[in-house]
């Protein structure tokens, strides 16, 4: 609703086009290749249906150029539908770009032919039309424009062909240069007077926009619409005006509705469209024998999963190392030097250096994973093989009440949970969407490894391997089990019928992925940034305070430690360091191993360092970066393996090793490792959530089960094994 | 007449009309309430959502991929689409060509 108040003088200074039409239309290529650079990317407000937007100058004019999501229909159910619907209707565009997918012209002009009845000024990009050419078919488009009284453009989205006119018509359509004759769509004798008696009865009502619009709305029996309006379906005129009709045709006028405007569809598209007797067999078609086949439809969908998965990791693995060491190194250092130059405090010193930079870096380390998935999911959709994946793996997600497509999620979460998280936007509709990310978090990310790692060496070295395969099928095993169980009962009802479209395989256009991968993770950085900022100085003020706490079993944080210590009790590890470490896990589960080293083997942190010169630093960044280069480069092709996933010491954890042989017992070990893989994921995680769906209650629900969960399984584990005796 | 669920790989058909939720059937146009999508203001909706993908009475089909379980993939026109067995066996086709 951000462009309410330009609406109305938006002729003179402010030109709003909206660009409509089918999914797979080509419609976001063409806005690329209008607005290229100055696009922006944000969600429609309250959903997570994301809003392409550009605002740009053209011949002096200033416009507002605003992407609907791809809809077949203005009916009100789906997400789009109604997003698209309700910006037309209350937005009030100077001009529709109607995007129309010259292949599948039929299809394509049962949605014109709905925009046509609002009456708003309507240009036609007849896009694809390289390909129209390519497949034999010849469209009239001069009789095209003048049976729909609107003008026609064709377009080829991907070499900016037609862009340039097609902005000219629609600049010069919504100045209202040309006399166009809205709403010229007859659709037959009966339906018409009905019509004309509805628009007699509601003609006296203020604030009527476009009222042969909302007559046809009211003869459907939109609900949703006529509430808007303070109209009753049920009304004594409404009963009059489609009596006849009622008796003549059928009781379901919406049908009726559906049918008269496919029929003129189909017409026109019988008018103005010559195809060719034989069909050539397809590129796509091809492609589509290998990928959907039987036997070798599954092996390949992982394989390709496979190189995404490790393509992400492996790739964007040194360079989070590598940004890492940068922000904790010579940044920290540097910031250091600087404020004991200017003499400040010890306690701003220790804020910013372990508050605020520590905060930063933890945006930054997610930086690279996050702009590698964005790429890879853009790639996979603009290819089309995205709607495959989904089709391939449908029966196997369906038992625990999840689409294909939620694998793909799922599988990422392996890497790290906030991009998987992010990655459930390629979802249609919301109940997949949010079901896959409360199952998520139950995917072993990167980040619980190194507790993973210094438990099962101090306690299981010699078969430290098995011990953690069996943690990573743990969360499988459970994620199925939760699926169940949310199934039946949050996500109760039927799931939605499994039906899509299967878009023909394109190439995507690199200025195309290149948009909407540094949109997407821009996005992560302004959004998510800022609250982890603040939760991470949140977290040192807790171990912090209050002023001058010697020992971090006095800080809050220790104490809310000892609070909630008892609580593991149970569970073989009731003590307050476990307590106040699993706490500080919120922030990322990495952290659980750094707070032990400090709870459990205090001063062993501060050994110093040579401070290196800065000009010592740069060059050592200058190589590491380099070397995040070549280690890329190596992962990709040196191992079979992912090299995210494998174990690997810290030489620095063997003090805590002793110490925690001392504190543990191998089952009391166990639990905890459980533990810290169920328990509530990191908060990056639920921001991510709250920035998806809008509202924190799924991050909630996510909390409690979760925490319960863990605390159960634990719970089941420590006291069966003892029961066992071990 | 056959539902649409049991044409072969390489068939096409002509759909003649489809079952909705209440058992009855339809040959002008696609019925609402066979297929729920999206949620609307009250809960679940029905929708002529596969009208508003082109499919249609009369309207003629390829089937390109049907292995038996799970969804398949037929084409309509120019475009491909994925529908899930149970919403195809309520589709009945006339075989037009083996």
């Amino acid at each position: 609703m951000a462009n309410n108040k330009e609406t109305n003088s938006s002729s003179r200074n402010n030109m709003i086009i909206a660009v409509a039409g089918n999914p797979n239309s080509g419609k976001s290529t063409l806005i690329n290749s209008i607005a290229g650079a100055k696009l922006s990317v944000g969600n429609w407000p309250g959903v997570t249906v994301e809003k392409n937007f550009a605002e740009f100058e053209f011949r002096g004019q200033h416009i507002t150029l605003v992407d609907l999501p791809g809809t077949y229909s203005l009916s009100p159910y789906t997400q789009e539908e109604v997003i698209t619907r309700n910006y037309l209707v209350h937005e009030k565009p100077d001009v529709i770009i109607n995007v129309v997918d010259a292949t599948n012209l039929e299809r394509n002009l049962y949605f014109t032919i709905q925009l046509l009845e609002l009456g708003i000024p309507l240009v036609i990009a007849l896009n694809m039309s390289d390909e129209t050419a390519q497949k034999g078919f010849f469209i009239d488009i001069e009789k095209m424009s003048s049976t729909l009284g609107c003008a026609v453009i064709p377009t080829v989205a991907t070499k900016a062909e037609g862009v340039e006119r097609l902005m000219e018509k629609a600049v010069e359509f919504a100045a209202g240069g040309v006399d166009h004759p809205y709403g010229s769509i007859f659709y037959g004798e009966d339906i018409e007077k009905a019509v004309a008696v509805i628009l007699d009865e509601i003609k006296n009502k203020n604030n009527i926009e476009f009222p042969r619009w909302l007559a046809l709305k009211l003869l459907e029996g939109d609900q949703l619409v006529a509430g808007e309006f303070g109209i009753s379906t049920d009304a004594p005129f409404l009963a009059k005006a489609t009596r006849h009709l009622k008796e003549a045709h059928s009781d379901d006028l919406e049908t009726l509705m559906a049918d008269a405007r496919y029929s003129l569809a189909a017409g026109l598209t019988r008018e103005v469209l010559k195809k060719p007797a034989k069909r050539k067999r397809e590129m796509t078609q091809k492609i589509d024998a290998v990928v959907l086949n039987r036997f070798l439809g599954i092996p390949i969908f992982l394989i390709a999963m496979w190189f995404m998965f490790k393509l992400t990791f492996d790739i964007s693995g040194p360079f989070s190392d590598w940004l890492d060491g940068v922000v904790s190194g010579p940044l920290t250092r540097w910031t250091n030097e600087l404020l004991i130059a200017i003499s400040a405090p010890d306690w701003i010193i220790s804020l910013i250096t372990k508050g605020v930079i520590a905060g930063v870096g933890a945006v930054f380390v997610f930086l690279p994973p996050i702009f590698a998935i964005m790429f890879f999911i853009t790639f996979l959709e603009g290819s089309g093989y995205m709607a495959r994946a989904a089709f391939v793996m449908d029966r196997m997600m369906h038992a625990i009440g999840l689409h294909g497509k939620s694998f793909i999620p799922l599988l990422m979460g392996f890497g790290c949970n906030v991009p998987a998280v992010y990655a459930t936007r390629m979802l249609e509709n919301q109940r997949d969407k949010i079901l896959t990310a409360l199952l998520i978090p139950l995917m072993s990310c990167g980040a619980r490894l190194p507790v993973y790692v210094l438990f099962s060496a101090a306690f299981f070295s010699a078969y430290a391997g098995t011990v953690l395969w069996s943690l990573y099928i743990l969360g499988i095993v459970l994620a199925v089990l939760m699926g169940l169980l949310f199934k039946n009962t949050l996500f109760r009802g039927e799931a939605p019928v499994f039906i899509m479209e299967l878009p023909p395989y394109r190439m995507p256009t690199a200025k195309n992925l290149i948009i909407h991968t540094w949109e997407k993770g821009k996005h992560y950085l302004i959004k998510a940034g800022t609250w982890i900022l603040a939760i991470s100085v949140f977290v040192w003020f807790a171990l912090n305070l209050p002023w001058g706490v010697e020992s971090k079993k006095d800080s809050y944080l220790g104490r809310a430690g000892q609070v909630i210590a008892p609580v593991f009790e149970p569970l073989g590890f009731g003590t307050w360091e476990a307590a106040s470490s699993l706490l500080t896990g919120v922030i990322a589960k990495e952290i659980v191993v750094s707070t032990m080293g400090e709870v459990y083997v205090p001063g062993a942190d501060e050994e110093k360092e040579e401070t290196p010169s800065i000009g010592e630093d740069i060059r050592q960044i200058v190589f590491s970066f380099g070397d995040a280069f070549v280690n890329a480069a190596n992962n990709i092709f040196s191992t079979f393996g992912i090299a995210t996933i494998s174990v690997e010491e810290d030489e620095g954890t063997i003090g805590l090793k002793s110490v925690l042989v001392k504190n543990y017992t191998p089952l009391s070990a166990y639990a905890f490792m459980v533990f810290v893989l169920l328990y509530f994921p990191c908060f990056i995680v639920l921001i991510a959530m709250r920035h998806e769906f809008g509202t924190w209650k799924w991050a909630g629900v996510t909390i409690a089960y979760q925490t319960v969960l863990a605390w159960i399984v634990a719970f089941v584990i420590y006291q069966g094994g003892r029961l066992l005796g071990l | 007449m056959l539902p649409l669920a049991l044409l072969n790989e390489g068939d096409i058909a002509e759909i003649v009309g489809c079952f909705d939720d209440k058992n009855r059937f339809f040959i002008e146009g696609m019925p609402r309430g066979l297929f729920r999508r999206g949620r609307g203001r009250h809960g679940w909706q029905y929708t002529n959502y596969l009208q508003s993908m082109g499919l249609r009475p009369g309207k003629q089909i390829e089937m390109i991929n049907n292995g038996g379980q799970g969804p398949l993939v037929f084409r309509v026109d120019e475009s491909r689409i994925a529908l899930g067995r149970g919403a195809a066996m309520k589709i009945y086709v006339r075989r037009i060509q083996k």
